[in-house]
This record gives structure tokens, C-alpha cells and sequence, in this order.
């Protein structure tokens, strides 16, 4: 009777045991093959290298779980670092709720041209993604930036029991999405649009709202993300193409959320993370390039997808 | 007639879906030369299944098929029983919008008109396209794009297709073939109707038609034979030149019950005529139904009445926000309700929808709690912040489970382990609980059996009982006469006639 | 759509005249006409003349393919990618094999569309993502394989030799591309079966067609289209493979097709109207070019052509589910 439930328990979360054990895979790896790797300064490493990562993805898997997709996320993350860097000197702090309000504002667009004009997701989020690199193009002209404000790096940096800020950022963020996710009648409404969206309007829910909601709630974090990562780097050149995208998605779909919609959560999120940025941070201590990394990152993100999909209720997937 | 050798004959069909609902149970059928043979049955009663198993959509779990005699495997491919001289036309979901009319007439058949290089000889494809569109007198051209005709038009072309295919496939003349017309009447008005049987029948000359209808009087009028389908049996079978059948008959064959006698009837409540809740002026929604008016008390029970295709559906739908209309007022609650509005600001004005499909109702990988709570959110949030107070919800759950009698191991049980009628009661049952204002019932028993119609009826009964006034659309004559005070009869979209429900009692016994 | 709106109008007004002429065309001639007047000393030269078609070899090879993926409704991401990885095996393998090297780009073309097509029909995988994520696999692979640095293949210049002034040779190499594109759309049985599968694929297969078989060949098709215009592209780039991935690469093509009208829902267009989407979109482009705004601004100026394309093309959408 024990090992029948335990054969129904494997069975039930075979996607949650697959990245745990993969996690626990790669960590004995990379310790082993790298002692430095979760030593005090490895794994200071490990947590810069997860937090932003995490707010940003958070985002993203409100969006999967509603059954939609947001490209842009990369692109504005990089422009809410980029508004920090350019107009910190003009108007210190309040660069913070400027960049957080332009990413919103963005994101209410993606959510516009999806729910209003009925535009697929994934086009809509690309067309604003190419946009908003434009943007970003203008608006830096290509010049290198720095910041050195202290109070603003302090929001990433500061050291608290071993670990930065960020990381207690990361985490607060993503119990507020869990919470948000699983204790809302708005995450209660997410999960029913990506499950059913007929359904869903039948029993009264406004889907065209929700929808521009989590649209704004993605660019939102992906602002925040942004404000974050720039503290912690504190300027540079914003080492984020385009591709950074495919470890983004790889990380939620190895946590176990479907991209089907309406099954996984942010909850999930966190392990796929940690299974991306580690593997990104252990590859990087061994000196194996970013081109490795992508080509590791994209097999997962299709190996996870295969695993994760519920074939049997899908009809059509264009 | 039936001295002759069948053209298509089927014998024992059995077919299961997913390894639990018996869709077919032994079911044999025959056609015979030069007939029409209506099929019959409740929705869910399993014709559409038949149907397919003999295109060759897919093969059943068991049975026999003859071929003009001789026993042959079933067709694995709808091409395959195109060949064998059968060919079907959808009831919906048949149309390609994007292709040009004659692109879509030789769909799948395009590998006859082939030169090297996989050239297809267009200018021929046309030349017979024409033809054909000129012998069933099918006013579009050619070059037309499905989108652009109208659904009447599309219904024809869909039919010439069909022929065209067996004439392709089958051999260069109509005989021993058979053509599945699976509720062919529905977008066509009168006209077009009369047009289309009095196509087919000069066309029994060569050819045998399968007739799936709901329409009773077309049944009667157009066909020689008709097989009648409940709960995946064949129950009956007349043959209409030797037998005097009637509507009646033929409807006690379908739904196979009596009255349910534990049932109450709803008393013709004392409907207070103050208090209206619901105004329809001079409703129009083109192509659907015009200039629809009525009032709706609190307490009180509306049903349109009418064949599928008179608008009943479509009206139901407007009110729910699901459909818009063109033309008219409509006032909720003494407030103008605006033509725009969604399912959401409907509910928000005390308007529930509830269909009996559950795919439009239930969140199937959702368990039973939560797709109870899905419409309730409002009364399961603790008090001080809106969040969910799961205790209050799992209380919820339970009782709609406890007083539905819903079979399930526990409320936290994926709806999509339940079998039909439990998923009918968790939808019914959330309604329940909703408690709205206004509630709209469309089809609400749907493919279920007796006992969870039952409870079912119980539970709109108490509804009705506790002042929720209800719009009802079914096509079970029974569920009028039980719940409704008021049954509105549509025709082609417009009002007949208004009956009392003790004037409709009288109408649907005689 | 534009057959329902031709008949509401009286036959042989000069609106009407104008309004039969497909709107591509019509942007087209419009576009011309504004450059040419705002800036006929820049505009109408032989060299910007040659800039255009060079441009529009560039943008067509790689959206003959996925144009075809789109009337399907899916979505084919990855040319950019059999583009660079491609080069850089060719690259590796010029010195082991010699000239017939270049018979990798439609190799790798062939095998990566089958195998985008196996796993979506099979998996269930939306194509976008999966594409996308083989492209940036793909842009990976390069990147170890070439070393770090971008690389030149040499050879092969007869595919660029200069036979006509101002005309790149290159746009004659493209030209069977898209004759064999417009012929397999246009001329067989495959046409139709795309948008029958494009517009209601549930209507298709009841229709007998082998649904997942015919969703197989089309990225398969797409991916030999791409393998085969790579070897124009390669050449007509100069023969350098790049290893960094651009965003620009991956949507410029995506831009042409929507241009052309055919909406990325299933259905309709082709790459016959690819062709013409490309012809206006770099007319457009060239114009805004010479106009001599700032790059940056050319960029933001595509996004937004590129969303205003998107969002024209979705309207009518109706009862389409959207993800």
C-alpha cells in the first residue's frame, strides 16, 4: 500500500522530482569539479547570479500560467537598467518609480495590443520587444554607463547575514507572487483563463482585465529586475542580449510549468532557477563560455517543454 | 424495398471513449438503394459517432461492415470510405473559410488533377467545379472565397463536395452510394430547405442519404426510414411508407421516459407582477431573431420554445453577454443594460449563464473546490483583506457535494475523473450557491441519464423557489413544462406565440 | 476580405479602380511616389536603386519559408540560425571537402525543419518557442565551433560577380527560390492543404488530410528554402558568418511578411505576397534611410511599423483563439 502511494506520488510530480533531482545533479557536479563553487564567495556568486534572474522569471510565469507569452521581458529589464544609469545623476532616486512606471506602462501596452486588439501574445510582446530596443538604442546612443550613487547600489549590495539585499529582494518578490498566485481571487482568475479562457468568461470573470493586469505585473517586474540587477553591477555595458530570453523561459519550464497555461505557478519557478543560474554560474567558474551555456539552456527549455506538456487534452498548437 | 441487397450495412458497432463512456452499444444499421434514412436521437445519444464510424473518422471497438453484401474491414480513412461509396457532410466545424469554392471542392481529391511536377490541371478542376455548382443550381462562383458566401451557400457547396467526392472516388455515376447529411438544415432558411430536399430527392434516383436531423417534421416529411439512437442503442426503428407515425411518437422514442413521476411540477408561482427584473424591448440581432420582447417577473420562468436554428439560442446568448445584438433595449434590474457588455458586468448585474456543455462550464483539471468557488469568490474572502479563506471554501465544497449527492472521493478530486453527470451537478451546483438574480438555462440536462436529471431538476425546482426568475432554452418539451410559467414559441427567429404553461401542457399532448 | 469589399463599390469609379489594386501594390506605388518627390536627388539614383534590391535579396530569402509556416499558422524562427550555423560549418569544412561544402546550408536547412516538425506535431510544442529556442541553440553552436571570432569563407564568388551594374547577381540566384515557392504554393495540391490547414485544421482532417503530415513537410520545406537562400545570403553578405545573434536579422524578415498581408493566424498569403511585403517594407526602409534619421531612430521606427503591421493584420480575427 506504502509503495503503491509512493509510486502515485512520483508519478504526480514527476516534473518537481525531475528539476530537484536535477538541481542536486548539478550542484555535486559542480562542487565537485570546482571546490570554490559553494564556498562563502561561491556562493555569494550563485545568489548574485539567481536574484534578478528570479524576479524577472516570477513575472514571466504569471504570463505562461495565464496561457500567454511575454517576449519583452529581456528587453525591459534592459531598459529599466539603462533609465537608472542615464538619469541617476538628474533626478538621484526618483529614477526608481520612473523606471518602474515606464516598465508598467510598457507592459500595459503588451496587454493592450494582446486583449484589446487580439493580437497573439507572443507577436505582440516581440513587436513592443523590438520597440522598446530602439529605445533603449536612442536613448543610450551606445555609450558605456556608470553608476556610483551609493545609496542606489546599496539596495543590491548590502550584506545581511552573508548574503546581498538582492537576494532577500528576490525571495520577498517571490513569496508575494506565490501569495498572490495561490491566496487571490486575481490568481485564482489567472489560472482559470489559462486553463479554460471560454470557461472562464462564463463564469463571469473579466478576461480582457486580467489579462492587461498580468501583462503590467510582468512589466513591472521585469523593471524591477532591471533597477536591481543595475545596483548590483553598478553600470557597464548591460550584458543582456536577446537570448537571455531562452534561459528565462528554460528556467520556468524546468520548474514545471506547462506551457499550456493553467497548471504550474511561481512556486516552481524558484527550482528552475536555481537549475539555470547555477548550471549558467558553475559553467562560467569552469570557464565554459555563453555560447555553451545557450546551447545547453535551449535543449532544456525544449527537453522540459516536451515533459511538461499535457498532450493528451491539447487539440490544435499552432 | 427491403427485399433488396443493402448498399451499407452495419452490424453491432460497438465504440468506447477514453475506456469509460459507451458511446455506441450494438447498434446495426442498413441502407438500402435509393432512400433516405433519418437518424434520430437526443444529443449525446451517440449519431454523430455512427456517423463518423462509417466515413472513417475512426474505427469502432467492435462490429461488422457490409459492402453490398460482402463483409469488408471498416474504412480507416474518411478517403478510404469515399471509395466505398460513402461520403458525409458536417454539421459544423466542415467549412474551410480561407480556400476558394473550387479549392474546396476537390479538397483531398486533388491528386487525380495532377501533371508532372504535382502541377494540378486548375483550368480542368474549374471547368468541372462549374458544372457541378451549375447542376445543383448553387448561385457563387468558382473563384468565390468560402468566407465571403453565405451560410446557406456554404451548406450547398458543402453537399456538392461531398457528391463530388464520391463521384471522384467511388465511380463516375451517384449509384450505390450514400451520402451522411448530419444536420444539413440548420443555417438555411425555409426556402433554402425546400430547395435542398427537393435536391435530394430527385437525387434517390441514384444515390441513398443518411438524414441527421432534430427538425421532427422534416424527419417525417423527407425520409422513408428513420432510426431512432438513445444512449448509444438503437431503440426503434419505423419505416414510414408502411406506418402512420407522428411527431409524438417519434419524440416518446427519443427521450424514452415518461414523465419522471418523483419530479414535482412547478406550481404557476405567485409571481409578484411589481417586481420586474428583466425588460426586453424590440431585441434584433440580424440573422438571429427580431424584434423580441418580453418582461421578466422575479420568481418567475420564460422559456423559448422552438426548433433548433429559431433563434432561441441566440437570444439566450444576448442576454448573457455572449452575443451582442443590433437593435433594441434591453433593461436589468430597471437599468439599461448596453449591447457591449461581457459575461463579466452581466454577473456583476445578477445575470448567470449556465449551459449544460460542462467544457464551457468546468475547469476540468481543477478539483471539485475550486471550480465551485470559481463563480462564488465574492462570499469566501475573509473579511479584513480579500483573500481567500480556504476553510470557508473547502465548506462550500462540501456542502454542494453533500446536497447534489455528487460521486466523487473528495472535493479536492479532478472534475475530469467524474464521470458526465457529476460534472453537470458541480456546474449546476455552483450556481446553486451563486444564488444569482437572473439565471440562464441553456440545454441544462445535456447528455445525462435519468438520476442526475433528477437532481438536477430538484435543484433548479428550489432555485425557482427561492424567487431566482429563469430564462430556460432546451429542446426537451419536458423541461418547459416543469419549470416554466410562460413558454414564448419562436419560428425563424421571430414570436409565434405566447402560451401559459397550462395552454403548452395541452399543446404538447395533443 | 477584400472580395466583400470590392462589390459594395459601383463598378468603374476611379475609388474603385484604386481600391481593386492590392493595398501592397499600393503602399508600393504610394511609397515611391512620396520618396521620389521629397527626394529625388537621393532617392532616385541607380545606387540607391541598387540598395533597394540588395536589401530585398537579404529580407526575401530568409522569409520564403517561414511566409509558407505562417499561412499554416505557425511560426518559423529559426533561419537566422540555420544561416550561421550553417556558414561556420561550411567554413570547417572547406578545407577537409573543398567546394561541395556548401551543400551543408541545405542540408542543415532540410534536417532542422523536419526535425522542428516532428517535435511540434509530436510534442505539442508551440512552434514560435521552439524555434526560437533552436535559434538560439543554433547561435551557440556557432559561437564554440567558430572560435570566438566572426570568420570569412572564401570561394564561391561566381555567385556574386557582377554581371549587370547596379543589379547584385545575387537577386538572381533568389529568383528560383521564389519561383519554386510561389510555384509549390500556387501550382499543386500543397497550397490549399496549408490554408485548409491554416483556417480550420479540424476541418482539414475531417477533410481526410494527413494534418500532421503535411505540418511536417512544411518546415521541412521551410527550413530547405532557408538552407538554400543562406548560400545567397552568405555570398551576398561578402561571405562572412557571424557568430553574435542579431535581433534585427531575426525580425526583418517577420516585418516582410506581415507587410505582405499574410496574417500569422493561418489562412492566407504566401510568399507570393511576401515578395511584394518585401519590396514595400524596403522601399519604406530605404526611404526613412535616406531621410538620414539616426539609426537609433530607424530601429524604434521598424518596432513600431513592425506592431502597426501586426496589430492591422490581427483585426478580423474573429473567434480565433489566441495565446
Amino acid at each position: 500500500m506504502a509503495a503503491l502511494d509512493l509510486r502515485k506520488l512520483v508519478r504526480g510530480n514527476l516534473s518537481t522530482i525531475t528539476s530537484l533531482v536535477a538541481a542536486v545533479i548539478i550542484i555535486i557536479i559542480f562542487q565537485a569539479t570546482n571546490p570554490f563553487f559553494l564556498s562563502p564567495a561561491g556562493r555569494v556568486t550563485l545568489v548574485y547570479a539567481m536574484s534578478y534572474f528570479l524576479i524577472a522569471a516570477c513575472g514571466l510565469t504569471m504570463v505562461i500560467v495565464m496561457g500567454s507569452f511575454d517576449f519583452s521581458v529581456v528587453s525591459l529589464l534592459k531598459m529599466a537598467a539603462l533609465l537608472c544609469a542615464l538619469y541617476m545623476d538628474a533626478v538621484g532616486l526618483w529614477v526608481i518609480p520612473l523606471a518602474l512606471l515606464v516598465c508598467g506602462g510598457l507592459g500595459f501596452i503588451n496587454g493592450l495590443l494582446f486583449a484589446r486588439f487580439k493580437v497573439p501574445s507572443f507577436l505582440a510582446t516581440l513587436g513592443m520587444s523590438v520597440v522598446v530596443e530602439g529605445m533603449a538604442l536612442y536613448l543610450s546612443r551606445g555609450f558605456l554607463h556608470v553608476i556610483d550613487n551609493p545609496a542606489f547600489r546599496s539596495l543590491s549590495v548590502t550584506f545581511l547575514a552573508g548574503l546581498p539585499s538582492i537576494f532577500y529582494w528576490a525571495m520577498a518578490v517571490w513569496a508575494v507572487c506565490i501569495f498572490i498566485a495561490f491566496c487571490t481571487p486575481f490568481g485564482r482568475r489567472i489560472f482559470a483563463i489559462g486553463g479554460n479562457p471560454v470557461a472562464a468568461s462564463l463564469c463571469g470573470i473579466d478576461v480582457v482585465k486580467t489579462r492587461i493586469y498580468v501583462f503590467m505585473m510582468s512589466g513591472l517586474l521585469a523593471g524591477l529586475a532591471g533597477i536591481l540587477y543595475m545596483a548590483q553591477f553598478g553600470g557597464g555595458s548591460i550584458e543582456i542580449g536577446a537570448d537571455m530570453s531562452v534561459p528565462l523561459f528554460a528556467s520556468i519550464v524546468a520548474g514545471g510549468t506547462a506551457l499550456s497555461g493553467g497548471w504550474g505557478g511561481p512556486h516552481r519557478t524558484l527550482l528552475g532557477v536555481i537549475l539555470i543560474t547555477w548550471t549558467q554560474a558553475g559553467m562560467s567558474m569552469l570557464a565554459l563560455g555563453h555560447d555553451v551555456q545557450l546551447v545547453v539552456f535551449a535543449l532544456i527549455a525544449i527537453g522540459m517543454s516536451v515533459l511538461t506538456t499535457d498532450r493528451g487534452s491539447l487539440k490544435i498548437v499552432k | 424495398m427491403n427485399t433488396a441487397t443493402p448498399v451499407i450495412e452495419l452490424k453491432g458497432i460497438t465504440k468506447t471513449f477514453g475506456g469509460v463512456v459507451r458511446a455506441l452499444n450494438d447498434v446495426s444499421i442498413a441502407i438500402y438503394p435509393n432512400e433516405v434514412v433519418g437518424v434520430v436521437g437526443e444529443n449525446g445519444a451517440g449519431k454523430t459517432t455512427l456517423m463518423k464510424i462509417m466515413a472513417g473518422v475512426f474505427p469502432p471497438d467492435g462490429g461488422e461492415w457490409y459492402y453490398a453484401g460482402q463483409k469488408m474491414s471498416f474504412p480507416k480513412h474518411p478517403r478510404e470510405a469515399a471509395q466505398r461509396g460513402v461520403a458525409i457532410v458536417y454539421q459544423e466545424k466542415g467549412v474551410i473559410p480561407a480556400l476558394r469554392v473550387y479549392q474546396y471542392l476537390f479538397l483531398g481529391h486533388e491528386d487525380r488533377y495532377a501533371m508532372s511536377l504535382a502541377r494540378l490541371k486548375r483550368d480542368e478542376m474549374k471547368t468541372y467545379a462549374e458544372r457541378l455548382l451549375r447542376e445543383f443550381h448553387i448561385a457563387c462562383s468558382v473563384e468565390d472565397f468560402m468566407y465571403n458566401l453565405p451560410p446557406s451557400t456554404q451548406k450547398m457547396v458543402e453537399i456538392a463536395r461531398a457528391i463530388l467526392s464520391l463521384r471522384l472516388e467511388h465511380g463516375g455515376d451517384d449509384t450505390a452510394s450514400v451520402v451522411i447529411l448530419d444536420e444539413p438544415t440548420a443555417p438555411l432558411n425555409i426556402e433554402e430547405r425546400q430547395e435542398l430536399f427537393n435536391y435530394i430527392k430527385k437525387m434517390k434516383a441514384t444515390t441513398s442519404f443518411i438524414l441527421v436531423s432534430h427538425i421532427m417534421h422534416e424527419v417525417l416529411e423527407f425520409t422513408d426510414r428513420v432510426y431512432v439512437l438513445r444512449d448509444g442503442k438503437l431503440v426503434s426503428h419505423y419505416n414510414l411508407s408502411e406506418e402512420k407515425v407522428t411527431e409524438e411518437d417519434l419524440f416518446k422514442a427519443i427521450v424514452g421516459r415518461e414523465f419522471i413521476p418523483e419530479t414535482r411540477i412547478s406550481e404557476t408561482a405567485d409571481v409578484n407582477r411589481e417586481e420586474v427584473v428583466l425588460v426586453a424591448q424590440n431585441l434584433t440581432r440580424k440573422g438571429s431573431y427580431y424584434d423580441i420582447s418580453f418582461e421578466l417577473h422575479r420568481g418567475e420562468c420564460i422559456g423559448f420554445f422552438g426548433p433548433t436554428g429559431s433563434g432561441k439560442s441566440e437570444i439566450i446568448k444576448s442576454i448573457a453577454g455572449i452575443l451582442d445584438f443590433h437593435q433594441g433595449t434591453l433593461f436589468i434590474k430597471g437599468k439599461e443594460a448596453s449591447s457591449k457588455e461581457i459575461p463579466h458586468t452581466r454577473l456583476a448585474k445578477g445575470v448567470g449563464y449556465f449551459c449544460g456543455e460542462t467544457e464551457k462550464q468546468l475547469f476540468f483539471n481543477w478539483p471539485v473546490r475550486k471550480n465551485i468557488s470559481i463563480v462564488n469568490m465574492e462570499s469566501i474572502l475573509r473579511k479584513r483583506f480579500p483573500i481567500i479563506d480556504f476553510r470557508m471554501e473547502k465548506q462550500m465544497a462540501g456542502k454542494i457535494v453533500q446536497k447534489f449527492k455528487i460521486r466523487t472521493p473528495s472535493i479536492e478530486a479532478e472534475c475530469q475523473s467524474l464521470s458526465g453527470g457529476n460534472k453537470q451537478k458541480i456546474s449546476v451546483g455552483k450556481w446553486f450557491e451563486r444564488n444569482p438574480e437572473i439565471l440562464l438555462l441553456e440545454d441544462p440536462t445535456i447528455g445525462i441519464d435519468v438520476g442526475a436529471r433528477r437532481d438536477i431538476y430538484e435543484a433548479l425546482l428550489e432555485m425557482k423557489e427561492r424567487k431566482i426568475a429563469i430564462i430556460l432554452v432546451s429542446d426537451d418539451p419536458k423541461e418547459y413544462s416543469m419549470l416554466c410559467d410562460k413558454i414564448i414559441f419562436l419560428k425563424g427567429g421571430r414570436v409565434q406565440k405566447v402560451l401559459s404553461s397550462q395552454e403548452f401542457k395541452e399543446v404538447i399532448a395533443t | 476580405m477584400r472580395n466583400a469589399s470590392d462589390r459594395s463599390l459601383p463598378k468603374g469609379s476611379i475609388g474603385a479602380k484604386i481600391r481593386k489594386i492590392d493595398p501592397t501594390i499600393l503602399m508600393l506605388i504610394v511609397l515611391v511616389i512620396v520618396f521620389s518627390a521629397i527626394f529625388p536627388d537621393r532617392f532616385l539614383t541607380p545606387l540607391n536603386f541598387s540598395s533597394i534590391l540588395g536589401q530585398f535579396v537579404t529580407i526575401i530569402v530568409f522569409a520564403l519559408g517561414p511566409s509558407m509556416v505562417a499561412t499554416i499558422g505557425s511560426m518559423d524562427l529559426s533561419y537566422v540560425g540555420i544561416w550561421m550555423l550553417g556558414g561556420i560549418l561550411v567554413w570547417r569544412l572547406i578545407p577537409v571537402v573543398g567546394a561541395p561544402a556548401i551543400l551543408v546550408y541545405p542540408l542543415l536547412g532540410l534536417a532542422t525543419g523536419f526535425l522542428i516538425g516532428v517535435i511540434q506535431v509530436k510534442v505539442k510544442m508551440p512552434s514560435f518557442i521552439l524555434t526560437l529556442s533552436l535559434l538560439v541553440a543554433y547561435s551557440g553552436l556557432t559561437a564554440i565551433l567558430s572560435g570566438g571570432y566572426p570568420r570569412i569563407v572564401r570561394g564561391y564568388d561566381f555567385l556574386a560577380a557582377r554581371l549587370i551594374p547596379y543589379v547584385p547577381t545575387t537577386l538572381f540566384w533568389s529568383i528560383p527560390l521564389i519561383i519554386v515557392a510561389i510555384f509549390l504554393m500556387k501550382n499543386t495540391k500543397l497550397g490549399a492543404y496549408l490554408y485548409a490547414i491554416g483556417s480550420n485544421e479540424e476541418g482539414a482532417r475531417l477533410a481526410g488530410i494527413n494534418v500532421e503530415k503535411y505540418k511536417i513537410l512544411t518546415f521541412t520545406i521551410s527550413g530547405l528554402l532557408t538552407g538554400f537562400g543562406s548560400i545567397v545570403q552568405f555570398k551576398h553578405l561578402g561571405g562572412s558568418v557571424p557568430i553574435a545573434l542579431n535581433l534585427n536579422n531575426m525580425t526583418l524578415p517577420l516585418v516582410a511578411i506581415v507587410f505582405g498581408g499574410t496574417l500569422l493566424s493561418g489562412g492566407s498569403g504566401g510568399p507570393d505576397r511576401t515578395v511584394l511585403g518585401t519590396l514595400a517594407f524596403v522601399t519604406l526602409y530605404r526611404g526613412l534611410f535616406i531621410t538620414l534619421l539616426p539609426p537609433e531612430i530607424l530601429q524604434l521606427v521598424v518596432g513600431l511599423l513592425l506592431v502597426l503591421a501586426i496589430v492591422a493584420s490581427s483585426r478580423g480575427l474573429k473567434g480565433v483563439s489566441i495565446t
